[in-house]
């Protein structure tokens, strides 16, 4: 039996987060003929992350998996339970987590450079040492020369390595990516892919991805997290054993991987059968399958 | 910013661009000299620019000119401080309220600016703070709605992907909410000095006794055409440049606007 201090407490001191029992319940109004009623986005969510691990979230929209991560960067409470980050409480946002969003969000009066140094301004880093942080990053996400240009002069794979860089830039443990390569054309969203890769070996980062996309899913996870909606609850946890590293030249075109992608997607079909009868109204099918958005 | 040879100031297509205005001078020259309606009451340039070089000897189109800026940027200024941080409460934090009172203001800012002219006269007399009234009066509505439409325009991506750093609320206003609702409040800030030039003019020919606006009233009463002109020329001349003056702001400050837009 777990008693309420257990509940409040992490119980392994080695995870990087820690989700414990969250649960996330929305109250709509009344709307037209609509009666007020409750949404479950997050029904007792149990999740760890390790040190240094890729996690990846997916399932289809309405599945909370959005929500999870606003919970875990800070931006958006849960109705109870609690995310623990380094066996700290998460309270609001701060600079031990990056966040990188879908729209880029890049602050468009800012230059590629100024951008990346954003966060070190709020960090109070002096001028003269932020100069070779942003040198370091521009180079990292491939974007040497291009550190004076402002965003509207970038294409959108290139803002996109630019919103990275600037979440890397002031060294946050976690790296928080809610679905970062859904707007960007197929051939720039596997360059990309690759290259986080090569990133996230390069620094260590733990990162927690939210996709939509079981391909991409399979192809950068450690470990995949499936969710499903109504209420959005976490169904299963598949391990990824794919040889690292991985290149979208290759690693693709294995035999494991196909087979990986498809436990996923039958996870994501078999939903229990709660969840299914109410998720079968909803053009399920079109949202998760495995070529959606590929 | 690359120049081409086009627009250099001596390249054969910018005379031709310049070729209407010379034809226009040359046609207002030379139609005074036909003599008839137009010899009483058109001033050829010779005439007007010989009455500027005296008014701008005897130092009097000197004291026109400050006096009428002095006016335009007081009453410019008292509708910016007022109306910028109006527009910020408005638009950002109370928006509920914003749209109850919208109504009202964009009532209160279509009210013709002269049909009050004689309620500032009353209330403040033929002062400098009527014309000054009525300059902050034109001036407050565009700015106060260009900075409303301004912040609530702001991406709110730009406001959470701040907050997701942990940033303060002074440092995030000053760092993401006044550079991303710049463009908005210059907008503005363009269209209330151009309309505050447009009235001080009118206020000055109603009720004053200096300005430029007087002096385009006082060169009629007494029939002076060249005085006419000449006041005329400076009145324009002043908005052109004041016009560029912004422009060359606005570049300085919002230059990613301005490159943004043009691609």
């Amino acid at each position: 039996m777990a008693t309420a201090e257990d509940l409040t407490k992490p119980t392994d001191t080695d995870a990087k987060i820690v989700v414990k029992e969250i649960n996330r319940v929305f109250h709509l109004k009344k709307s037209g003929t609509e009666p007020a009623r409750e949404f479950v986005a997050l029904k007792d969510i149990n999740l760890e992350v390790r040190k240094g691990e890729f996690l990846v979230l997916v399932g289809p929209s309405g599945c909370g998996k959005s929500t999870l991560l606003d919970i875990l960067a800070g931006l958006a409470f849960p109705t109870s339970g609690a995310v623990y980050i380094d066996g700290k409480k998460v309270t609001g946002p701060a600079l031990d987590r990056g966040i990188v969003l879908q729209g880029y969000a890049l602050f468009p009066w800012r230059t590629v450079r100024r951008n990346i140094e954003f966060g070190l301004e709020i960090k109070k880093v002096p001028k003269r040492e932020r100069k070779p942080i942003s040198d370091h990053f521009i180079s990292l996400v491939g974007l040497d020369g291009f550190g004076d240009r402002f965003p509207h002069e970038l294409s959108g794979g290139m803002k996109q390595r630019v919103a990275i860089a600037r979440a890397l830039a002031y060294d946050p443990d976690v790296l928080l990516m809610d679905e970062p390569f859904a707007a960007v054309d197929a051939q720039t969203r596997e360059s990309l892919q690759d290259e986080l890769l090569r990133i996230w070996e390069a620094t260590g980062k733990t990162i927690v991805f939210v996709t939509h996309s079981i391909e991409e899913a399979t192809f950068l996870g450690d470990r995949v997290a499936v969710m499903t909606p109504n209420p959005g609850t976490l169904r299963e946890i598949v391990k990824i054993d794919l040889p690292r590293p991985r290149r979208n030249s290759d690693t693709r075109s294995s035999a494991e991987f196909g087979w990986i992608r498809h436990k996923i997607w039958s996870l994501l079909q078999n939903a229990p059968i709660e969840a299914r009868t109410r998720v079968n109204a909803l053009p399920v099918a079109d949202a998760i399958s495995p070529s959606a958005a590929l | 910013m690359t120049t081409s040879n086009n627009d250099s100031p001596w390249s054969r297509s910018s005379w031709l661009d310049r070729s209407s205005i010379l034809l226009f001078f040359a046609v207002w020259e030379l139609a005074p000299r036909a003599g008839g309606l137009l010899e009483t009451f058109l001033a050829p340039p010779s005439a007007v620019l010989k009455t500027l070089w005296v008014l701008l000897q005897n130092g009097e189109l000197y004291g026109h000119v400050t006096v009428s800026l002095g006016r335009a940027s007081a009453g410019f200024a008292v509708a910016a401080l007022i109306a910028i941080p109006l527009g910020f409460l408005l638009g950002g934090n109370f928006k509920s309220f914003e749209r109850v009172v919208n109504p009202v203001l964009r009532f209160l800012g279509q009210v013709n600016p002269f049909s009050l002219f004689p309620l500032f006269v009353m209330l403040f007399g033929i002062s400098e703070i009527s014309k000054v009234a009525m300059i902050f009066w034109v001036c407050i509505w565009p700015i106060l709605f260009n900075t409303i439409t301004g912040v609530k325009g702001i991406d709110p991506l730009l406001v959470r992907s701040a907050r997701s750093m942990g940033i303060r609320t002074p440092t995030l206003f000053f760092k993401v909410i006044l550079p991303a609702a710049s463009p908005g409040i210059f907008t503005g800030l363009k269209m209330g000095s151009g309309t505050a030039f447009f009235m001080l003019i009118a206020a000055e020919m109603i009720g004053a006794s200096r300005g430029l606006g007087w002096l385009v009233w006082n060169a009629q009463i007494n029939f002076q055409i060249p005085q006419l002109f000449a006041a005329t020329v400076v009145i324009s001349v002043l908005g052109l440049i004041l016009n560029s003056l912004l422009e060359l702001l606005e570049r300085h400050l919002l230059g990613w606007r301005v490159a943004a837009n043009n691609n």
